[in-house]
């Protein structure tokens, strides 16, 4: 049941941090406190920025949640967002002038940077010293021309399109250098289209792939861009419709971020019920996940049950809300409706049922031996590996990182709840699999200690005004740890939209841990890890 | 008939020596042109005296000159030199066309095309006396010619080819194998008045045991140089990748039938030795360097080496079937002795044909793109599809598929190894049963490896950067591709005609006929006065002898065995009805889809890749891919050593290269000539310990030397 | 492995019905907004400037809903003063031109359809509901419809998402792949008219304005059955709904 809220974080710690960074970098960072006790670091000298985030990521044990880029009037202001563990939010600030794009890399020291760094030389045009590979990331060399950066304010979204005709010197980068290495092209359309556009290429010499290389942003549709100029209420939709799959989770980081820059307490009961829906849209994730996976391993039986559960869960978020994927209740301040004590306890039966049908497919998938057979040591990730790239979710939790914003930074009132975090150590397909199964039992526990204690009560508290500035949500969305940042601007229209998902940081590691494995285990290895591919584009 | 023979084969020789004066003689165009002519008279007239010599029946003889104290030489045609005579002449048919205008084209002056022309006809020369050689002397100083010969053309691009050395170690092997020879003759003659084959024959009976084996060995080792088989053959490979593409064909298509040849003249016509000991090594050698061959190819990309492999595998084909024949011959089963060595004579036959094929294939190819690694070649069916069609008969033929030669010769040497029923001992059922189970391996693995061959040389896309050069075979060497394609194909479909013309050599060695045998009258059953009992013509019967009684003539289509009272057809098999049935099928099937199916319209769209832009060429099967599984399963023949196996990085985590790069040792080097090569060492380095300088060792090795001689004679 | 076959047979037959009957089971579907006739011209022109997407138009007291454009934000369902009514239907194909008829696909393809689905972008939900047609409560492989992994042996493409720029080439390739005879049908409200995206530098505001389409399912996103009208609509098993508004329904508050 609910126990009583655990006691705020230490302080002690951050204390002792900072005086750590102090110490080690004198007169190159200015070090303070913002209201909401996060330590912004500002940046004297750009080349102790690498210095900085390797002692953040590797010395202070922070993680790192993203890099976010702003042009403002006279510079470029970048902020890398480092999360330390329970505690604290650490950002580190630096001031880049316009004419001079030129940031030194830090992927070399944080490895789970680099992506973002390639994000930011393709959308805004800045260029990361020492990056080893930049280009060809969101936009296409294919199908864009150079120096586009769309993000940039000069730009106009609804420009039309530029005609160009793909550029027949496109080669692709290849790393198996042995003579006779091919690589095979799967995608953007494949598995019939049932599979998301990404495109792979599978390095192989004959037997073995060697290595594979995604290739993502088919799907880039600059919600980012879009967000900007735009009124709260419009950005709701677009935090929300970015990735559906996820979207209740989205949309409640995008709203918490609104109402702490608000500085506003939501009514307990729109918190209780926020949890529950939360936890309702991870159940019905991971039926998917776990149906996925059955069927990557032609298990038929095995994944239309799990597709049935998937689907009675979609028909009672339908019953309970109005709509199948939550769409449309989160806004600022709370949830757009109410919930009586009928319809709550039909979803109950409902998440019983499916959580109890979940259970008996658990106990008998794990004597089906020719189903483990494919799972075992497959596409496996060591907790080395995992540490170094920063995996989120319950792939990083099946490698040994026992991270959870729920448990170590709790939103929405979950720190009063008991639960457990998933922690397996073996890093392959069957670990990822029994960590789908146990968050399932949790999240219908979690929605049972929500909904058995609901207070009665209005479920939204009105917002008249957000003032401006920067602000920042989180949640621990079903693949993984989301953090949206949001600065708002003196007229209250959404000034910078930055979302900073799992998806995003998860592909890299498929692309970096995974080498060396048989080409039927290609499918299963994707099917075990879940990703998304919208939650990546966006 | 012999006076047609004689005569042929005398014109033969005048245009020889017409043709190599000639060329000696004018300019470098028009020793080309001398080349194509004068190399297809003395072809034809080869061919003549082959096949009067098959067709009428009566051994040729003529004695040349005499030397004193050593006999005359002569030169004596039978029918095993007249089946070995026609193969020769039909490749080197096919070569004349193909080799000048190589040389004119892809020469291009830089090499005098006349010293070319006079070893041409020179080597054609002295193969053929090889061949009919009646006498060994003769034999002998033919073949060291002919070596000599070889290794002159091997080398004829002396200063382009890359590896100068694969001439001469062939020229060192040959000279061992010379020696071996020389010796295996000479164990021969110790017992017989002259060294004619007619008393080396007749004293043969009169040898030891031991001088037998020696014999047996020594011949079959330096024969075996020659023909190819392990472990004496790591020169072939290197040799044949070597040679210059216009000699290649000639190589593998008549100088290795030399080897062959002599295989079959020493152990199993002068020298048949008793017991089933020296049967049971040629077998054995045989499978053994089948299977080595057909692997090492397999997992080869460049297309020359690739077939010297295939060579190797083919030839160890043909001695496994020699192995067969000797053994059956000594257990005293004539007549599937008879059968294997017919199935031997075939399959070599075969091979020069669709191996001359291919090499002139391989030729064009090289001269079409600069290349010969199929990993870089592809889509060659769109630029030469006339090259196309012939190769791919060329492939089939070698893989073994009806309706091509192929697949009949194998399937008879297949099916005498099945046979094993008739011998005596358990061993040597054993034996028989796993080479049948090796050679079935090695046909296998032969279609593997020509369909990489042919698909990843002409199908698919451009995997490599290379410009197509314009000269493109001329219609004359077209017509050299097309000869042998269709000899293929004839081989093939009609092997009831082959098989008596065979017999005639395979008479005198195995003792029976094996055309009653094999191929009885079909149709004529019933009609003539045959011995054939009753439930043999009940069983003829079934098989639908009838059929087609009035129309075919005389022997029919079908090969099959005959056997006892309870079993009268052992196995049947009809290449040429299969192929009818096929066109048959083929065609009723197009009619019946035309005719049954409503007008379509035909739409040609793009590939389809899945919604890229563009299939890459890095993107397309590779010939080293399909190859890999082979080597995968096969791993502990190869035995690769890792010789780098980096991953590169930058900055730790950004993978920017993989390299794994295998460096392998050929399985006869690993077992053979590098544990030799270390024995060698090793006595040379504990000899050479004796060898410090110091002076008062030395005296001292006097003085041991000198007390062992007084000691020795003091016992003796 | 027997527990696997008794386990699927022991869950016994789960398909829905239709078409044969109507489906009216709980949460098959979200429902859609009609036309709503309200009290004054001032509460429709509300409801109106309610709608985030401009899918609302107030005419007089009237407010006329373009379900095309409908993104199902449930603005006007519940939280507001302004609320229209909503029903539970699931049929909703719509001919992509008033103008130009549908022509169905011949007879031969009406109980054997193969459908190659692309994702153009598509923000998961869309995509989800077309693979849930799979699943044993839908079961579409009892009507003769499959999915095919190529588009060479493809009758119909189906394709979800605004199509973002990155990935028009290869949906043009995949139509051009295609034998003939072809339909197109576009799924969700973002393949009609873009949805949330729009038309922007990376979206190109629907499939319209890359290929030739045939048939529309609007929603965001329809539900399974939805889809499942509109592939019997492509057949010609079903008809497509009519372009025109919805009955006009009084506000009874």
């Amino acid at each position: 049941m609910i126990t009583t809220p655990t006691t705020p974080p230490e302080r002690p710690d951050v204390l002792s941090l900072e005086a750590n960074i102090e110490a080690r970098f004198k007169t190159a960072v200015s070090i303070s406190q913002n209201k909401n006790q996060e330590v912004l670091i500002a940046l004297e000298r750009p080349s102790a920025l690498g210095a900085l985030c390797k002692f953040l990521f590797w010395e202070a044990g922070c993680s790192f949640a993203g890099l976010v880029v702003e042009e403002q009037q006279e510079e470029w202001q970048l902020i890398y967002l480092f999360l330390l563990p329970g505690k604290h939010w650490v950002h580190v600030s630096l001031l880049i002038p316009l004419e001079d794009p030129t940031v030194p890399s830090i992927s070399a020291h944080v490895h789970a940077a680099d992506w973002y760094e390639r994000e930011a030389e393709d959308l805004f045009g800045l260029h990361f010293e020492q990056h080893p590979r930049l280009g060809d990331f969101v936009l296409h060399d294919q199908v864009w021309q150079e120096g586009l950066a769309p993000m940039r304010r000069a730009f106009d979204l609804r420009q039309p399109r530029l005609e160009r005709q793909p550029n027949q010197a496109w080669r692709p980068t290849l790393v198996v250098k042995d003579p006779g290495a091919f690589a095979m092209p799967v995608g953007p359309v494949y598995e019939g289209g049932l599979g998301e556009s990404v495109h792979f290429l599978l390095e192989t010499v004959g037997e073995d792939v060697i290595r594979a290389s995604p290739r993502l942003f088919y799907k880039y549709r600059a919600v980012e861009k879009l967000a900007e100029g735009k009124t709260i209420s419009d950005g709701e939709l677009l935090a929300e419709r970015f990735a559906a799959k996820s979207a209740f989770a989205h949309s409640l980081a995008y709203c918490q971020a609104v109402e702490r820059a608000a500085s506003l307490d939501i009514p307990i009961r729109a918190r209780r019920l926020r949890v529950a829906l939360s936890e309702l849209e991870r159940l019905r994730h991971h039926a998917g996940a776990i149906e996925g996976i059955c069927q990557s391993t032609a298990l038929n039986v095995s994944e239309a049950q799990a597709a049935i559960v998937e689907e009675q869960l979609l028909r009672a978020s339908c019953s309970f809300s109005g709509h199948r994927y939550l769409f449309g209740l989160n806004t600022p301040g709370g949830l757009r409706r109410d919930f009586d004590v009928d319809i709550c306890r039909r979803l109950l039966s409902a998440v019983d049922r499916a959580s109890g049908e979940l259970r008996r497919l658990e106990d008998r998938l794990r004597y089906t031996s020719s189903f483990l057979d494919r799972l075992e040591d497959v596409g496996s990730i060591d907790a080395v590996a995992a540490r170094d790239l920063d995996l989120a979710g319950p792939v990083g939790r099946a490698s040994g990182l026992p991270n959870d914003l729920r448990r170590e930074y709790p939103y929405s009132g979950y720190g009063e709840y008991s639960f457990d975090v998933a922690s397996e150590k073996e890093g392959d397909g069957y670990a990822r699999l029994r960590v789908l199964f146990f968050e399932v039992r949790q999240s219908a526990a979690l929605i049972h200690q929500a909904l058995e204690s609901l207070p009665p009560g209005e479920t939204r508290t009105a917002i008249e005004h957000v003032p401006a500035g920067t602000t920042m949500g989180w949640v621990e969305a079903p693949i993984g740890s989301a953090f949206h940042w949001l600065r708002i601007n003196e007229a209250g229209l959404i000034g910078r939209y930055r979302i900073m998902t799992a998806s995003f940081r998860n592909w890299l590691g498929i692309h970096a841990a995974v080498e060396n494995f048989a080409f039927q285990d290609f499918p299963i290895i994707l099917a075990t890890f879940g990703l998304s591919v919208t939650e990546c584009d966006r | 008939m012999s006076a047609w023979v004689g005569a042929a084969l005398t014109l033969f020789f005048i245009c020889c020596a017409t043709g190599l004066t000639l060329s000696a003689l004018v300019s470098n165009r028009m020793a080309a042109f001398i080349i194509a002519w004068q190399g297809t008279l003395c072809s034809v007239f080869l061919m003549l005296a082959a096949a009067a010599r098959l067709i009428g029946g009566h051994d040729f003889d003529v004695a040349l000159w005499m030397l004193n104290g050593w006999g005359s030489l002569s030169l004596h045609v039978d029918a095993l030199s007249a089946v070995f005579l026609f193969t020769t002449g039909l490749v080197y048919l096919s070569c004349s066309f193909f080799v000048p205008d190589y040389l004119i084209h892809y020469f291009r002056e830089r090499y005098p095309i006349r010293r070319y022309g006079v070893l041409y006809f020179a080597l054609m020369a002295a193969v053929v006396i090889v061949l009919v050689a009646g006498d060994a002397l003769t034999f002998l100083i033919a073949w060291e010619c002919m070596s000599i010969l070889c290794y002159l053309l091997v080398n004829y691009e002396q200063t382009q080819q890359s590896d100068t050395s694969a001439g001469y170690i062939m020229l060192a092997m040959s000279e061992g194998g010379f020696l071996a020879v020389v010796i295996a003759f000479l164990i021969l003659g110790s017992k017989s008045p002259g060294f004619s084959f007619v008393s080396l024959r007749e004293a043969a009976g009169s040898l030891s045991t031991l001088a037998s084996w020696g014999v047996f060995v020594l011949g079959f080792a330096g024969f075996g140089v020659k023909a190819g088989l392990v472990p004496v053959n790591f020169w072939l490979p290197r040799c044949y990748t070597a040679s210059p593409p216009a000699f290649v064909p000639v190589l593998a298509g008549v100088t290795l039938n030399l080897g062959l040849y002599g295989i079959v003249r020493l152990n199993g016509d002068l020298s048949p030795g008793g017991g089933i000991g020296p049967g049971l090594v040629v077998l054995i050698v045989g499978s053994i360097s089948a299977i080595v061959g057909i692997l090492y190819a397999t997992t080869e990309n460049d297309m020359k080496t690739m077939l010297a492999h295939s060579s190797i595998e083919n030839a160890g084909i043909v001695v496994a079937g020699l192995g067969a024949f000797l053994i059956f011959r000594n257990s005293g089963s004539a007549v599937p002795a008879a059968i294997a060595l017919t199935a031997a004579l075939y399959h070599m036959v075969n091979h020069s044909v669709y191996k001359a094929l291919l090499y002139q294939g391989a030729g064009h190819i090289e001269a079409t793109t600069g290349t010969r690694d199929m990993d870089r070649l592809g889509g060659l069916i769109r630029i030469a599809p006339a090259l196309s069609a012939v190769f791919l008969v060329g492939c089939l033929a070698i893989a073994g598929f009806p309706p091509f030669n192929g697949f009949v010769s194998e399937w008879l040497i297949l099916q005498t190894l099945l046979r094993s029923a008739l011998l005596p001992s358990a061993l040597v059922k054993v034996v028989f049963a796993l080479c049948g189970a090796i050679l079935a391996l090695t046909a296998a693995l032969a279609v593997t490896c020509f369909v990489k061959t042919y698909a990843m040389s002409f199908l698919g896309i451009r995997r490599g950067v290379w410009t197509v050069n314009t000269v493109l075979p001329a219609r004359r060497s077209r017509l050299s591709l097309t000869i042998l394609a269709v000899s293929c194909f004839l081989l093939g479909i009609l092997p009831t005609y082959v098989i008596p013309v065979l017999d005639r050599a395979v008479e005198p060695l195995a003792g029976v006929s094996v055309t009653t045998s094999l191929v009885p009258p079909f149709f004529t059953a019933t009609k003539e006065n045959q011995q054939l009992p009753p439930a043999f013509l009940q069983d003829f019967h079934n098989l639908g002898a009838q059929t087609g009684a009035r129309a075919l003539p005389g022997r029919g289509l079908v090969i099959l065995l005959r056997g006892s009272e309870e079993n009268p057809v052992v196995f049947a098999m009809s290449p040429s009805y299969s192929f009818i049935a096929l066109v048959l099928l083929v065609m009723g099937t197009w009619i019946v889809v035309r005719r049954w199916t409503r007008a379509r319209s035909l739409a040609k769209r793009e590939l389809w890749a899945g919604g890229i832009p563009r299939l890459l060429p890095e993107m397309s099967y590779t010939a080293t891919g399909f190859s890999n599984p082979v080597r995968v399963i096969f791993q502990a023949v190869f035995r690769p050593n890792v010789v780098e196996d980096t991953r590169e990085t930058v900055g730790v985590h950004f993978r920017t290269a993989i390299r794994h790069r295998r460096n392998e040792t050929h399985l006869v080097d690993r077992i053979f000539f590098h544990p030799a090569g270390d024995a060698v060492s090793w006595i040379a380095r504990s000899l050479a310990t004796m060898h410090h300088g110091k002076l008062n060792a030395y005296v001292g090795y006097f003085l041991g030397f000198l007390v062992l001689i007084l000691f020795l004679y003091r016992l003796g | 492995m027997a527990f696997w076959f008794w386990y699927g047979l022991r869950n016994g037959i789960r398909s829905t019905r239709y078409p044969a009957a109507p489906e009216s089971s709980a949460g098959i579907s979200p429902g859609r907004p009609l036309d709503t006739l309200f009290a004054d011209p001032l509460e429709a022109a509300r409801a109106a400037a309610n709608c985030p997407a401009s899918a609302i138009t107030a005419v007089d007291s009237l407010a006329r809903v373009d379900f095309k454009k409908c993104v199902f934000c449930q603005r006007c369902h519940f939280g507001t003063r302004d609320e229209l009514h909503w029903d539970a239907s699931f049929e909703w194909t719509q001919r992509h031109s008033s103008e130009r008829g549908y022509e169905p696909l011949p007879r031969d393809f009406a109980h054997s359809l193969h459908i190659i689905v692309v994702d153009a972008g598509d923000c998961g939900a869309c995509l989800n509901e077309v693979k849930q047609l799979n699943n044993p409560l839908y079961n579409m492989h009892r009507l003769g419809f499959f999915f095919t992994a190529t588009p060479r042996a493809a009758d119909v493409l189906l394709v979800v998402g605004p199509v973002s720029e990155n990935m028009r080439g290869p949906l043009i390739k995949t139509y051009e792949a295609m034998p003939d005879p072809k339909r197109v049908l576009s799924v969700g409200t973002c393949a009609i008219t873009g949805g949330v995206f729009g038309q922007t530098f990376t979206s190109a505001g629907g499939v319209g304005s890359v290929l030739p389409v045939d048939l529309e399912v609007p929603g965001d996103p329809p539900p399974p059955l939805s889809i499942l009208h509109g592939l019997l609509v492509v057949t010609g098993r079903k008809q497509p709904m009519d372009a025109q508004h919805s009955p006009v329904n009084e506000v009874s508050k």
